[in-house]
């Protein structure tokens, strides 16, 4: 009875903002409703007990997607007021609605023709996961059984600044992001500002350090640092950095970098690449997540400020 | 007991449903923003009361997440709507 009005109730409130995501017209009603749904995503997670996914839906639905996409859209309305005038016709609409009807169907068809009990690695993964040393089951396939496609994950943020640094302007290149921020000493952002980051640096290595054995790790600990970090630039305590820096560009690929070391010194000291050495893995796996944890937290607070706007110096 | 505290969850959700139709049929932008307060608190609630009825207590580190980051998507809002300054009007 308890998870009927529990699962119910999430299933109806998805629906809706699903609902209202898609369906309004103004850009800025739509990240809204879309920001509300990466919250109630991460509480349906908890629902169905999978809290590592849950941490990282409520760290990245809940603080940067909502930031990134809030600030896409406030340079966007001109081309919103643009795209106002120029209506579509019933016939696109149309085209637009059967497009999206069939790929649904289809979806639903490949859900309901899945095998039951579907296939899984889970039980062998259970099983090697004592060689690792580490507790926490999803910290173990990530960074040992698959430390590959992870590796390639940390490498994808970083080619995603590329492109947006791509988009600087010759005169800029080498400047600040961001417009500048006008601090006010007593406001009260200024006071969030201050009396937040303590706490939120503390969480974020908490989760790093709790990754290894219960639910966590880099990824939500670097969003966390990477939120903070965003708060203090937005209450102009302190200036957007300098995107020529070389520490800056260090801290970015400091991560990948330290992860394609330890990769490589497996093909000399154990029995291939990402092969951890006997005996060091937990230590590798937690020398890895230190360093991607500030690679993630600095790329993803350079992904929201975007290309430089400015020169280094006013 | 957990019987209890997971109707309670559930309660809570509703409720949060029923104030969430009301916000998005008012509103202006601000209106909007409140919709996503309300349901970072309501969620962090319902995680809470999961945390103590079955989900273990990593799922209160998911509260601890959601109530850090409440206040931020609140000031990244505040921070689109008003107009970008232009550099120079630092001195």
């Amino acid at each position: 009875m308890s998870e009927a009005i529990l699962h119910g109730g999430l299933i109806l409130l998805f629906l809706a903002v699903a609902a209202t995501s898609v369906f309004t017209r103004d850009t800025f009603s739509a990240i809204t409703a879309f920001i509300v749904y990466g919250l109630l995503l991460g509480l349906a997670w908890v629902a169905l007990g999978s809290i590592d996914v849950a941490l990282t839906e409520a760290a990245l639905g809940g603080g940067i997607t909502g930031a990134l996409l809030l600030r896409a859209a406030s340079r966007l309305r001109h081309a919103d007021h643009a795209a106002e005038t120029r209506r579509t016709g019933p016939a696109s609409h149309g085209l637009a609605a059967l497009a999206c009807a069939g790929l649904t169907a289809a979806l639903i068809v490949l859900v309901l023709s899945l095998p039951h009990p579907a296939p899984s690695l889970a039980p062998l993964a259970m099983e090697a996961l004592p060689a690792t040393h580490v507790g926490n089951p999803v910290t173990g396939v990530l960074l040992a059984f698959r430390a590959w496609d992870t590796f390639l994950e940390t490498v994808v943020l970083v080619l995603a600044l590329v492109a947006i640094w791509g988009l600087t302007s010759d005169a800029m290149w080498g400047g600040r992001p961001g417009p500048v921020q006008i601090p006010e000493p007593d406001g009260n952002l200024a006071f969030l500002a201050r009396l937040l980051p303590p706490f939120g640096v503390l969480i974020a290595i908490y989760l790093f350090w709790v990754g290894a054995d219960e639910p966590g790790g880099k990824f939500q600990a670097g969003t966390l640092l990477a939120a903070m970090w965003l708060l203090t630039l937005q209450a102009g305590l302190i200036d957007a950095p300098v995107l020529s820096r070389l520490r800056l560009r260090l801290a970015i690929v400091l991560g990948p970098l330290v992860f394609a070391g330890i990769g490589l010194l497996g093909l000399v000291v154990s029995s291939g690449l990402f092969a951890y050495p006997p005996g060091f893995v937990k230590a590798c796996i937690l020398l890895i997540e230190a360093a991607s944890t500030v690679s993630i937290g600095v790329t993803l607070c350079l992904l929201v400020l975007g290309p430089p706007e400015r020169p280094a110096t006013p | 007991m957990d019987e209890v505290l997971r109707s309670a969850a559930g309660l809570v959700v509703i409720a949060v449903a029923l104030g969430l139709i009301r916000i998005f049929r008012g509103s202006r932008d601000a209106d909007r923003m409140m919709a996503v307060q309300l349901i970072g608190t309501g969620g962090i609630a319902v995680m809470l009361l999961l945390a103590v009825s079955g989900a273990g207590p990593a799922a209160i580190d998911v509260a601890l997440t959601l109530a850090l980051l409440a206040a931020f998507a609140s000031v990244a809002f505040v921070k689109s709507a008003q107009p970008p300054r232009p550099a120079e009007s630092r001195e």
